[in-house]
């Protein structure tokens, strides 16, 4: 349970306070409402690539993490396809400095064409460092447009490619930047060792002032429903065969999401799973495996990913995942194998809560999907999953016409 | 209100830390209590002086390590996987250059149950024949795909040009290595290493007096008593000559390099002083060489340093993946931001800003009771504890630009840097 209080400005930056003592430290998390399902098509990466522009200095404050280095604070930010998240830690005492730091760019960036062109650079040698210079970097560019035709989760939050990045240019930024950054377009929450009156006042100082700007309701593409198999052979210069499947299922909000959640659960959580068992263990046909879902706002995706054992066909492994998944949808799981996933994914929960900064970054992502107040119903949702429920959701899965292989060829 | 004026602050100047305290086992085993948290949990590990340098021949401490949770006289592997899950309860094993540890994290009200499965993992493990083929089969292939990156290539080689090609301290595993372990060897390994007198004990969390009685009575004499010592064997230090190297990756599109030299470790007296030097020059974002290389430059996602301590050697290091076409002018200016260091004082602002975020980053990082186990496990090591880090601030405090400049001319002298590039062809012209 995360006790919290909430506000919201009349700018409409909604604000949430989660106190906790046992840290001398507050955290400060604040998440945009924009992502890389945001992008346009030709100009992919955008997202993330302005997520670095952030750190290029703000209208006011030319540098902003020697300031908050100065304090002993420290920061850094993350995006994903569907959010932009920024978070920052410092010691309670100065706090401040943080909503000072973080107000000011969300006010306005100092859009500088040296920035752009540096940061530019150094997306592209992610880009490079994490999809092309390691075994196997390379799948979520050739799997995610095979499972989506239409909606924007068919590129990565890199970007499609390379030259997308290069050619973005100033306007572009401050484009962007107006568009989607803005108070009524943010949650900030604040955790850690602090009173709810002393961030209310901080929060009415810092971000009261900052406009509210106009905000263009979101038109994604819809995608279509998979009708049927899809499947895709690369080869690479790796030393192993794998597989990655993908299913198509709801949103993050649907009623089923815990249900699913579960699924991949009895899958693959825990060395007593079942393909961890079956597959790597008895059958020796895989060295690691895993069954998880993208979690995503929109529709997203169940991915069962294995690296083969050494002398496994591709064909002999994508048949025993096939058989895992089709007991999954013909025989029950047993009462005690449920409860045994729900076990695990309470504890998962009260681990989770001992961390100030993983409880901001929780509170937040609730908030933008709808109501933080969602984060303490969930072991609940958890619970109320029975047994059928499971059968239902895995019928509705594990259908060849929902699925997207990609099939990754060891060069011999 | 004036946005260009930064609000007022205070300067970090201790920290409060949760203290440890130790009791001992009826057969002496140190048990380590750190009590605090807001969660009903517990992290309890068992340390035991079973690491790389114990062993003879690559791979045994590892493998020995893993196999520890794939069965016993009681449960097999299954049953205990089995166990674990159904209590929610997580075990954790690793293996260090000194140690290898067992490490249960668990709900208090599982603590019964999942402490007797450890006690049965840690004091009966049979190393069955078919769960090793297959442990074996996948460190085999997870090193093959290792091998596969510039990184790793890049750090093995460095490690043995500053340690030696047999030194536990580079721990380096040939693929060869895979043929020549065997169970016969596991269980010799784990029947002299795995007991009382190695084991240490670390328990972190909600501890309660019941959570003492229980661990007296797993591991205490009555069921585990002590035996005759063992004796470790020492090694040798063998650096390279050779300081510089270049490994041929046709296929990469970026350059790995890793610049840096045998370094003094935790318990000297320049220590303090060497670390402040690292996180001035690579040891945190606004770094020297990541505001250079990266902020400035655009060459790299990320360079960082880093000061490595083991209990009788370390190292420093600065790392980082370039493109390959930059990768001759970031050694360049590494190699300026090194002699910049050594030849001009740091400036007051910026060594105050260091200070300031170095004791901000420790309070950040000892601010739970498991952090601050990791910590004392570290400390431990030295037969030191966590007092160790309120010297460490006291220390941090007094020193001056000079200490600093006088650091990077005693350990930053070119001469005695090794180079290694690992990349495709066209990086090649970096090392000449």
């Amino acid at each position: 349970m995360i006790k919290f209080d909430r506000f919201t400005l009349d700018n409409g930056l909604r604000v949430i306070v989660h106190r906790d003592e046992t840290t001398p430290m507050a955290a400060v998390n604040i998440a945009y409402n924009i992502g890389a399902k945001d992008e346009n098509p030709e100009r992919t990466g955008f997202a993330h690539l302005f997520e670095h522009l952030m750190f290029g200095g703000s209208v006011n404050i030319p540098n902003y993490d020697e300031p908050l280095q100065l304090v002993g604070g420290d920061n850094n930010a993350w995006t994903n396809n569907d959010i932009t998240n920024y978070y920052l830690t410092v010691p309670k005492e100065n706090l401040e400095t943080a909503f000072w730091l973080e107000s000011d760019r969300m006010l306005s960036l100092d859009f500088n064409e040296k920035s752009l062109e540096v940061q530019k650079n150094v997306v592209i040698e992610e880009f490079k460092q994490r999809y092309f210079n390691q075994p196997y970097g390379d799948v979520w560019l050739h799997l995610r447009p095979l499972a989506y035709q239409k909606h924007p989760y068919q590129w990565p939050t890199i970007g499609k490619s390379i030259d997308h990045i290069e050619k973005a240019n100033l306007q572009n930024v401050k484009d962007f930047f107006f568009k989607h950054y803005a108070p009524n377009n943010a949650v900030l929450v604040v955790t850690g060792n602090i009173e709810t009156e002393e961030v209310k006042r901080l929060a009415e100082k810092w971000f009261g002032p900052i406009e509210k700007r106009d905000i263009t309701p979101r038109d994604l593409a819809v995608e279509p429903e998979q009708t049927e198999f899809r499947s895709l052979h690369i080869e690479r210069n790796v030393p192993y065969d794998a597989i990655y499947m993908a299913f198509h299922m709801g949103k993050r909000t649907d009623s089923d999401f815990y249900t699913v959640d579960l699924v991949s659960d009895v899958l693959s959580n825990g060395q007593s799973s079942r393909i961890f068992q079956a597959l790597i263990k008895e059958k020796n046909l895989f060295t690691s495996i895993d069954a998880y879902l993208s979690g995503d706002y929109e529709p997203g995706l169940f991915f069962v990913n294995g690296k083969l054992a050494e002398g496994v066909s591709l064909e002999e492994a994508e048949a025993a995942i096939w058989e895992e998944l089709e007991k999954m949808k013909t025989e029950r799981v047993s009462e005690y194998e449920l409860q045994k996933v729900k076990n695990k994914v309470e504890s998962t929960l009260v681990f989770s809560e001992i961390s100030y900064l993983n409880k901001a970054m929780n509170l937040a992502s609730h908030e933008i999907l709808g109501n933080a107040n969602e984060i303490n119903k969930e072991v609940e949702q958890y619970r109320a999953v029975d047994i059928n429920d499971i059968l239902q959701a895995s019928q509705k899965l594990f259908r060849k016409e929902n699925c997207s292989t990609l099939y990754y060829h060891a060069k011999k | 209100m004036n946005r260009k004026l930064a609000p007022e602050f205070k300067t970090i100047d201790k920290i409060d830390l949760i203290p440890s305290k130790e009791i001992l086992l009826s057969n002496q085993i140190p048990v380590h209590i750190i009590n605090g948290g807001s969660q009903d949990v517990v992290k309890i590990e068992f340390i035991f002086e079973a690491g790389v340098c114990q062993q003879n021949q690559a791979l045994i401490a590892s493998t020995c390590n893993s196999m520890l949770n794939e069965g016993t006289s009681n449960l097999s592997a299954a049953e205990i996987a089995e166990k674990m899950d159904y209590y929610g309860a997580y075990i954790g094993f690793a293996t260090g250059r000194h140690d290898a540890s067992i490490c249960l994290y668990t709900l208090n009200k599982h603590l019964k149950a999942t402490l007797s499965v450890t006690e049965d993992v840690i004091k009966n493990s049979t190393f069955p024949e078919k769960e090793f083929q297959t442990i074996l089969q996948n460190k085999k292939q997870k090193h093959y795909i290792d091998h596969q990156k510039t990184e790793i290539l890049a750090r093995e080689k460095f490690n043995e040009f500053i340690y030696g090609k047999d030194h536990p301290y580079s721990n380096l595993v040939a693929t060869e290595d895979y043929e020549k372990v065997n169970i016969e060897l596991l269980k010799e390994f784990y029947l002299k290493f795995y007991t009382p007198n190695r084991c240490k004990i670390i328990v972190a969390g909600k501890v309660e007096q019941e959570t003492i009685d229980l661990l007296e009575q797993l591991f205490g004499e009555k069921n585990w008593p002590t035996q005759k010592e063992t004796n470790d064997s020492t090694h040798k230090l063998h650096v390279f000559d050779q300081k510089k190297t270049f490994i041929l990756k046709e296929d990469a599109v970026q350059a790995s390099i890793r610049l840096g030299r045998p370094m003094v470790n935790k318990l000297h007296k320049d220590y303090s002083k060497i670390q402040v030097l690292n996180f001035i020059l690579g040891g945190y974002f606004g770094s020297r060489l990541m505001q250079n290389i990266r902020e400035d430059k655009g060459y790299t996602y990320g360079i960082n340093s880093v000061l490595v301590s083991y209990r009788n050697a370390g190292h420093f290091c600065i790392v980082t993946e370039v493109g390959a076409d930059v990768c001759k002018d970031a050694i360049k200016e590494i190699y300026s931001e090194i002699k910049r260091i050594r030849e001009e004082l740091v400036p007051t602002e910026e060594l105050k800003l260091v200070k300031n975020y170095i004791i901000g980053d420790l309070l950040r990082n000892l601010d739970s009771p498991f952090s601050l186990s990791d910590g004392l496990k570290n400390n431990l090591n030295y037969n030191m504890t966590n007092d160790f880090y309120k010297q460490f601030i006291e220390d941090i405090k007094a020193i001056t630009s000079e200490d600093i400049k006088a650091m990077a001319e005693k350990y930053l002298m070119n001469d005695d840097l090794y180079l290694i590039v690992c990349g495709p062809e066209k990086s090649r012209e970096a090392i000449l």
